[in-house]
């Protein structure tokens, strides 16, 4: 299954270092986007994006409140999320879950958690 | 009788009187205390209220220092990912370049094998054989040169992740100019108080001020694994079950 990545994250650093990771990792197509509001701008006019990376803490529109608008969308909900923040505290992990993430990654992550994340992912699906 | 009972009445009035003179002299002292005490605390009061003034009205430029910063920090940290980025594509092409010649080497060997065949009957060339064997050396050098490759690779990408740091910095950096913000806040309402009056020249001071929910105060950069760990814990937990205590245990 070849995999279209968007990556939202409101910090360019953050960005590049997920696309650096992903394309180590052998992967080859991505999106990008500074909010949750312009990756639902992005998901809405790119179907092909089928596995969606995001940071919690965003201005505009969190990572959380995307999460929760993919999963509340009639087309978007299957796609898979995983989410890549610096919290780590237990309750926003519940809360995460609770919006459906797929798996959860505390930042500053490692090429190793990344691949397994996704790999599970993957399989899951 | 009526001059002595108003003579009673007169003493009476005058003894009031004499208490209330002993109890001023009492007073007096302390009145005059109070005085000094008075004269001396309203220019120290006045002290606190310009330091007030001067430190509230300093608290946009700290503020602005550290928005400088952030931004100082994520300039350099992009021109060292296009650096690093440079680098790699560069390793990746002097890689390339790299199998291409072993691929060409391979080919040259397998040519030489059969001219050697050939020369071989020919005791003259046995010595030209030889010497150019010893300058053909390329073919057993190269893995040690691909592994080489392999590992600045490798040591470019970690500089890539240690990269993190500077999201991490600048989420901790905002949250200090929040608690910035409150301390201004509160020196604000104090010196409305003492003063009467607003600090003025605050204008654009908000219009950098990070958002409450565009950074994590808790932001921490470590190579532990614990959080992801205990993270870890509760996405599992979705499926198989992990006592409550066992999930506190992790978080505490």
């Amino acid at each position: 299954m070849s995999l279209k990545f968007l990556v939202v994250d409101d910090s360019v650093t953050m960005r590049r270092i997920v696309i650096n990771s992903l394309r180590n990792l052998g992967f080859d197509s991505f999106v990008e986007a500074g909010d949750g509001k312009e990756a639902m701008d992005k998901l809405q006019a790119d179907q092909t994006i089928n596995f969606v990376i995001t940071d919690w803490n965003m201005p505009n529109v969190s990572g959380l409140e995307l999460v929760r608008s993919i999963r509340g969308s009639e087309s978007l909900s299957k796609l898979s999320i995983l989410m890549v923040t610096t919290r780590g505290v237990k309750e926003d992990i519940i809360e995460a879950l609770n919006a459906k993430v797929n798996n959860y990654i505390v930042k500053p992550f490692t090429p190793q958690i990344l691949k397994e994340k996704i790999d599970q992912i993957i399989n899951a699906g | 009788m009526k001059h002595v009972s108003n003579m009673t009445d007169l003493f009476e009035r005058l003894n009031e009187l004499k208490v209330v003179f002993r109890y001023s002299e009492k007073l007096i002292p302390i009145i005059q205390n109070l005085m000094d005490f008075m004269k001396e605390t309203v220019p120290l009061l006045e002290n606190i209220n310009s330091s007030l003034i001067e430190s509230t009205s300093k608290i946009p430029k700290a503020s602005d220092q550290l928005n400088n910063i952030s931004s100082a920090t994520e300039l350099a940290t992009t021109e060292i990912l296009d650096i690093v980025d440079s680098i790699s594509i560069d390793m990746e092409r002097i890689e390339k370049s790299v199998k291409d010649v072993k691929s060409k080497e391979e080919e040259k060997l397998e040519i030489w094998q059969k001219i050697k065949t050939i020369l071989g009957s020919e005791p003259s060339s046995a010595e030209l054989v030889q010497k150019y064997e010893a300058l053909n050396n390329f073919l057993p050098i190269v893995p040690g040169m691909l592994d080489a490759f392999q590992k600045v690779k490798n040591d470019v990408y970690n500089i890539t992740l240690s990269l993190q740091v500077q999201d991490i910095t600048t989420q901790q950096l905002a949250a200090v100019n929040h608690l910035i913000e409150s301390v201004r806040s509160s020196l604000s309402s104090l010196m409305m108080h003492l003063d009467d009056s607003e600090i003025k020249s605050f204008d654009g001071f908000y219009k950098d001020m990070p958002v409450v929910g565009t950074f994590d105060p808790n932001a921490e950069y470590t190579k532990s694994t614990e959080r992801q760990d205990a993270a870890d814990v509760l996405i599992n937990d979705r499926n198989s079950k992990t006592t409550q205590d066992e999930i506190d245990k992790l978080f505490s």
